[in-house]
């Protein structure tokens, strides 16, 4: 579904990719650790056209497209979709309006009629129920004034409202107790097919016993260092991230 | 103030044809001056030069009324054409109380003075009814000097929708004047929408006395407009009443809006709200001014004010000053202004969702102004704000 091949990308003059390669094929879950500061999120931020960093070397494929020469706008047309690691918040522009706008825009790019009111509204409750989103929230502004919970709620809610293929979830589990946590997991793996492929970035392995993935990387100092399955996640979990820095020092 | 430019009062001397009172006034406004390029109150707003500079205010032009202008809704409609009433193009409500009138005073200011001098007629209006009252402008004169005076009895809610219309190949200067008094537990609302074209300049008085228990809303809307001034004036004059100013200037191209504001607290209990936003794009200058004050008997008063502005371009300028003179002990006072760009990442978040730059932009800025429009209630001024909105969003 997506190659990313030897990506290099900096901001305002700062490295921070390094030469990045990972492949991921529809229906895999792939989890991107590592330390602070390694790049996890700029590499989250990239895949989703954040115009701030710039791209010096490398490639993104996605379904046969040359990603980079794609605005944000488009890539979420074309299905990809980046949970926030921090949801902004906008005021005034109420969540309901939001989501009506964007799913019309994404339908009218696929070529496909607009939602009518009826339609949209019963999409919105059957997929609130899928994060157990409060309805209260979707008269508010966009994110305003939610609490971290609802945020990270809301971002999942957005993505089971959009149905992407490509789900990116940056640090998604950061800030979340238990519970919420449980509901976040949850509504992400009824989204999951086998045409669907989900990058979930995070530095816990908390998350990964929830949302099970088939590929664990560990990304340090803008470099994929270290590949293996969902046991690495544990060995991570249990022994930290400093032996991973001393392999990488000796190499 | 230092007043200087006495040229335009000599050059139009010869026009004048007022009455007595209109002649001391006249007399007074020769003893003040115009405000020229010194003048503090209108540092960023230099009206006086490029009057001089534009204006021929012995011109006469052709009438421009169009009905079509005119808004589809019930209540009274009053057409004024260059500073007379139009009766036959006017719907007026049997309950409507008005009085053509001759001017009888007038006030201390320059503008108000130059008004209430070459005015060629002052509308007294009473409230009689709840239906909105529509006033329409339709100046193609070179001067106009439109002058009205609405009462709002004790206990009578009235709303007021006011607009100035002016030919698009001619420069026009329109200095208008409009008194409110609002009675004891009365509720006044007064409604502009400035979208004019760049022959436009007009200086805009509108002063609001309120007494006890009553309320006054102002809410001005600006678009376009070669240089416009705005003077608006709420002087609380008894206990618990309110004055709410709501303003959005959304410009582009060379506009000019500069609004100026100020609430007078002078007895206990009273509370003001002051909300302006503004959107400034390409070579448009916006000027917000709001002033405050809480006199010494004006204990337990709240007064509120804040300006927020976008800038969309580098060529945009704005200046804006809130000013605060506190008198009493016992109040609470805020203001706050803010002045930025758009938030990228507000734009980059709804970009990830599928909305493209421009609809994210629109959608972004439109939340911004329509906090503005809160207190519009009639339902076509609205359609017509929002429109104008969206128009220029795209």
């Amino acid at each position: 579904m997506i190659s990313i091949k030897n990506l290099h990308a900096s901001i305002e003059d700062k490295k921070i990719l390094k030469g990045i390669n990972l492949d991921v094929k529809a229906g895999e879950v792939h989890a991107i650790m590592g330390p602070n500061g390694s790049g996890k999120s700029t590499l989250a931020s990239v895949l989703a056209g954040r115009e701030d960093y710039e791209v010096t070397e490398g490639s993104i494929t996605y379904e046969n497209e040359d990603l980079l020469e794609l605005g944000p706008d488009e890539r979420a047309q074309k299905g990809i979709f980046l949970a926030f690691q921090y949801p902004v918040e906008i005021p005034g522009v109420s969540t309901t309006n939001f989501l009506k706008t964007a799913i019309n825009q994404v339908r009218e790019a696929r070529g496909e009629k607009p939602l009518d009111a009826v339609h949209f509204l019963k999409l919105m409750k059957e997929k609130m129920r899928l994060v157990d989103m409060d309805q209260a929230l979707l008269s508010r502004s966009l994110n305003e004034g939610f609490s971290g919970g609802e945020k990270k709620r809301n971002e999942i809610f957005q993505m089971a409202m959009l149905e992407p293929k490509l789900s990116i979830l940056d640090e998604t589990d950061s800030g979340l107790d238990i519970d919420a946590l449980k509901i976040v997991a949850d509504g992400v793996n009824k989204l999951k097919s086998d045409k669907t492929a989900t990058i979930v970035v995070t530095h816990y392995q908390r998350l990964l016993d929830y949302i099970v993935p088939d590929f664990v990387h560990v990304l340090y100092n803008g470099q994929i260092v270290k590949s293996g399955d969902k046991n690495l996640a544990l060995e991570l979990e249990e022994k930290g991230y400093d032996w991973i820095k001393e392999e990488k020092a000796a190499v | 103030m230092i007043m200087s430019a006495p040229a335009i009062l000599e050059n139009i001397e010869s026009t004048f044809k007022g009455n007595e009172v209109q002649k001391q006034a006249l007399d007074m406004l020769k003893e003040v001056g115009l405000p020229g390029r010194k003048s503090e109150a209108y540092k960023f707003t230099p009206i006086i030069s490029l009057l001089e500079k534009n204006i021929d205010f012995e011109a006469t032009g052709d009438t421009i009324f169009d009905s079509s202008m005119l808004y589809k809704e019930e209540g009274s409609h009053l057409v004024f054409i260059n500073g007379k009433l139009a009766k036959d193009h006017s719907t007026i409500s049997e309950k409507l109380k008005l009085q053509v009138a001759e001017v009888t005073e007038g006030k201390h200011d320059p503008f108000s003075l130059l008004n209430a001098a070459y005015a060629k007629e002052e509308l007294r209006i009473e409230s009689g009814y709840e239906e909105p009252l529509f006033i329409y402008h339709f100046n193609s004169n070179g001067f106009s000097n439109p002058r009205i005076k609405v009462n709002v009895k004790d206990g009578h809610t009235f709303r007021v929708i006011e607009k100035l219309i002016t030919p698009t190949d001619t420069k026009t200067f329109t200095n208008s004047y409009i008194e409110f008094t609002v009675g004891k537990n009365a509720f006044g609302y007064h409604t502009k929408v400035q979208n004019y074209n760049n022959h436009t300049f007009s200086h805009e008085t509108v002063l609001a006395h309120v007494e006890r228990d009553g309320q006054f809303y102002n809410n001005t809307f600006s678009f376009e407009g070669a240089m416009v001034r705005n003077n608006l004036t709420i002087n609380l004059d008894a206990e618990n009443c309110e004055g709410h100013m709501y303003g959005l200037f959304l410009l582009d191209k060379k506009s000019h809006i500069d609004n100026n504001t100020s609430v007078d607290h002078l007895k206990p209990n009273s509370f003001s709200n002051e909300l302006y936003k503004g959107i400034l794009d390409e070579k448009s200058t916006g000027v917000f001014n709001g002033k405050i004050y809480v006199r010494q008997d004006a204990q337990k008063t709240n007064a509120f004010q804040s300006n927020n502005n976008i800038l969309l371009s580098e060529d945009a300028t704005l200046h804006t000053k809130p000013q605060l003179e506190i008198w009493a002990d016992d109040v609470k006072c805020s203001h706050g202004c803010t002045s930025g760009q758009l938030d990228e990442d507000a734009i980059f978040y709804l970009r990830t969702r599928g909305i493209n730059e421009k609809n994210a932009k629109a959608m972004i800025l439109n939340a911004f102004a329509s906090e503005t429009m809160e207190h519009v209630k009639v339902e076509s001024v609205k359609e017509e704000i929002q429109g104008l909105i969206d128009q220029k969003l795209v």
